[in-house]
């Protein structure tokens, strides 16, 4: 201890008598200094984050062929097109659609799921354990499990309909989850839901793990029902950690892509698809109003958090 | 329609040659190219798109074959093949394009722009007069630029109805489907059965050319003879609704707007479809699924509104030659008119089951059991339009056209129409 603390004197002592002495080609070096260790991330940053970002705006505003060249400035039009697309009202709604449904039932599940992985049982190692492995699996081959899942003729989730009478036969409408656009819309929320889970659970366990037992027990001694003490001390000291998870899923669900895009292609048309679907969509043939729709995705993302952050006063809540 | 195979045949479906090409891993050998001199030995520099599954099909082994009998035949001249797999085909095409190492000979797409920028031999000045003329005339115009044909069809591939006879012999019908009306009661026979009675491809896979079968089965098309977009004509709304009530009597599979040729065509070699519209690359996923034996299936013309077409679908690959050094012209002259000949021809065909692309060939192979049906309507196969804007048209019939089943048809086609004739 008295060895660092006369070393740190003798670094300020010394910092000192630099700055006094120092040229200032030598005091702008030690103030560069961190840059060289902040440097590569955020040279990273304006080149993964930054720089891409710059290229969608402007790609909006420009005129390409479907094979990438560039025509010329297109000012407005690509917007306008878009705008113009009779389709766009219906997936903007149901953008919102598998937004608020997805992020809500992902929300109340995993409320669930964590008391229940914060209590004590046999095997909780093990259930926390699985309740990762939707997680760790890569969304894409969930989804196309899913899918096959689903097949007309031979999906194990038709062959249980089948079983238990709920499926009359295979290989009809009926048994073609995904060729029916609302049927389909219904279990891709389901497969998101179901990969979102694990993170919110586990989002919301670490908060539950925060309230100290003192509470519950002071909750106790008051004589407190259980209903009582998980709205008066569970849900608010979980507020936080609720929230955060909530963003984060929000931001997710609504960049969601290779769910839609594995079982559907947001077909038939565009009857399944969100923004997010419906810019690959376009992206195919229409580069410049693909990027417009990116822009249009870019603003929504952003006012959704403002709006979030504002209305759940992220800042008393949070920070 | 550069991408003419490749996007019709290869990359998109469920053609197991082809697909797993993609997934195999690169076959290049070292690239000679340079050197080559009057009198001296002259080495020619071939780059192929490779067809192959894996090691053992590769199409460097079918190149190289040709070349060492050339060899033998020329002493004097050397021909280096590297072959791609189609995934990176165009990339490393243009990379060595842009790097100005340009292939003497290259197969697989035609690039207009090559031509444009006068990097191509015509095809008539690298050919000899017969050769030339036993080129299947059909795909001249998709390998002509400003009037000059620069690239020569290769190797291509044309649909045909598929149907799977033991299902037909148990339904109780005797001939094969040759019209819209014949498809109808032998779809209904098979679907009686507890199968799909036609299996109809509409999903974005390859919806333009499920479309465009059934457009041509009433007389229509995409454009007409002048090149006019004629796709909301009166001809093409009547077959979307006939297209409707067929789908509507359920005798084809479930929402068939969402529904991919890849999975569709693996049911059928599963003796689950009664009929569906294929090529020969159909032919090995049969084999594959084990269920059907040869003579379980055949395949016979694509059936039309009022009797069997004459004409259907066909797409092609092709040869261009690069202008690299005057010195090599004789020379590759030489081997293409060599590796026209009808047995590699033949044999190409036999190897990836596509369809050759010479009048020569298609008679060399006019009564094989096989290819023979595919053959007949080749000659006057009808090609995806060559125009900049197919690319848009192309990708909107791939993702709306099955609207037109549960939507008005027309407006359907009017929209589509419109894309058309706006331009790209």
């Amino acid at each position: 201890m008295v060895d660092t603390a006369s070393a740190s004197d003798v670094t300020r002592e010394s910092g000192r008598v630099g700055q006094r002495r120092r040229p200032f080609r030598q005091r702008l070096g030690r103030a560069a200094t961190p840059l060289l260790w902040i440097g590569p991330a955020i040279a990273l940053i304006a080149v993964v984050v930054l720089w891409p970002v710059v290229v969608m705006f402007r790609t909006s505003v420009q005129h390409f062929s479907p094979n990438g060249f560039l025509l010329g400035p297109a000012g407005s039009k690509n917007f306008k097109n878009l705008f113009d697309e009779p389709d766009l009202p219906g997936i903007l709604e149901r953008t919102a659609v598998w937004v608020v449904v997805v992020v809500c039932v992902t929300m109340v599940l995993s409320l669930g799921l964590a008391q229940l992985l914060n209590q004590v049982f046999p095997g909780r190692r093990v259930t926390r354990w699985a309740l990762i492995a939707p997680w760790a699996a890569s969304v894409l081959m969930t989804t196309l499990i899913f899918r096959w899942a689903l097949d007309p003729n031979s999906g194990v989730i038709n062959l249980f309909l089948k079983d238990i009478g709920v499926l009359k036969s295979f290989g009809s409408n009926q048994a073609d989850w995904l060729g029916r656009p609302q049927a389909a819309f219904v279990w891709m929320m389901v497969v998101a839901i179901f990969v979102s889970l694990p993170f919110t659970t586990y989002a919301l366990l670490a908060g539950l793990q925060t309230i100290p037992t003192e509470l519950y027990e002071a909750a106790r001694v008051d004589g407190a029902s259980t209903w009582r003490t998980y709205r008066s001390i569970t849900l608010p000291l979980l507020r936080p950690a609720f929230l955060v998870a909530a963003l984060i899923n929000v931001i997710n669900v609504f960049n969601s892509f290779p769910i839609i895009w594995a079982m559907t292609r947001g077909g038939p048309g565009h009857e399944t698809a969100t923004t997010t679907v419906f810019m690959f969509q376009l992206k195919e043939a229409y580069i410049g109003e693909s990027a417009a729709m990116s822009v249009i995705n870019f603003g929504l993302v952003i006012v959704v958090v403002l709006v979030f952050l504002w209305a759940t006063r992220w800042r008393e809540q949070v920070t | 329609m550069r991408r003419g195979l490749v996007a019709a045949v290869a990359l998109s479906a469920g053609l197991a040659v082809v697909l797993s090409a993609c997934s195999s891993s690169k076959n290049s050998s070292s690239s000679g190219g340079s050197g080559g001199g009057a009198g001296g030995n002259t080495t020619l520099k071939l780059v192929a798109a490779d067809y192959g599954t894996g090691p053992s099909n590769t199409s460097q082994k079918y190149w190289e074959g040709i070349a060492s009998d050339f060899h033998a035949a020329n002493p004097n001249i050397t021909v280096n093949v590297q072959t791609i797999n189609w995934n990176d085909f165009d990339n490393q095409v243009k990379t060595q394009v842009q790097n100005k190492q340009y292939p003497d000979i290259l197969e697989g797409d035609f690039f207009p722009d090559y031509a444009q920028s006068g990097l191509l031999y015509p095809a008539k000045d690298v050919t000899s007069p017969s050769t030339f003329s036993n080129l299947l005339p059909v795909f001249a115009k998709l390998n002509t630029y400003n009037g000059t044909q620069y690239g020569m069809p290769f190797t291509t591939s044309a649909r045909t109805l598929f149907y799977n006879k033991k299902l037909f012999q148990q339904a109780g019908i005797s001939s094969a489907p040759q019209t819209w009306a014949d498809i109808q009661t032998d779809a209904a026979k098979i679907k009686a059965l507890g199968k799909v009675g036609f299996g109809l491809p509409l999903g974005p896979e390859e919806a333009q050319a499920e479309s465009l079968l059934w457009f041509l089965g009433d007389g229509g098309a995409y454009q007409d003879d002048s090149g006019k977009w004629v796709i909301n004509s009166s001809a093409n709304v009547d077959t979307q609704h006939f297209l409707t009530d067929f789908v509507k009597s359920g005798v084809t599979e479930p929402n068939p707007g969402t529904k991919n040729r890849t999975d569709l065509w693996k049911q059928f070699a599963q003796g689950d479809i009664g009929m569906i519209n294929g090529s020969p690359a159909l032919i090995p996923i049969i084999q594959a699924g084990g269920k059907l034996t040869d003579s379980d299936w055949a395949s016979v013309p694509i059936a039309g509104k009022s009797g069997p077409l004459d004409k259907t679908l066909g797409v092609c690959d092709n040869v261009s030659v690069f202008k690299t050094n005057s010195s090599k012209q004789a020379a590759i002259t030489k081997f293409v008119d060599f590796f026209y000949q009808d047995k590699y021809q033949t044999q190409f065909v036999k190897e990836y089951f596509l369809l050759p692309a010479t009048n020569s060939g298609i008679k060399a192979l006019s009564s094989d059991p096989t290819f023979g049906p595919f053959l007949k309507a080749l000659p006057n196969s009808v090609q995806y339009p060559n125009d900049p804007v197919w690319t848009q048209v192309k990708t909107q019939i791939q993702q709306t056209i099955a609207t037109s089943l549960t939507q008005d048809p027309k407006k359907v086609l009017d929209s589509i129409q419109q894309t058309a004739t706006k331009g790209s």
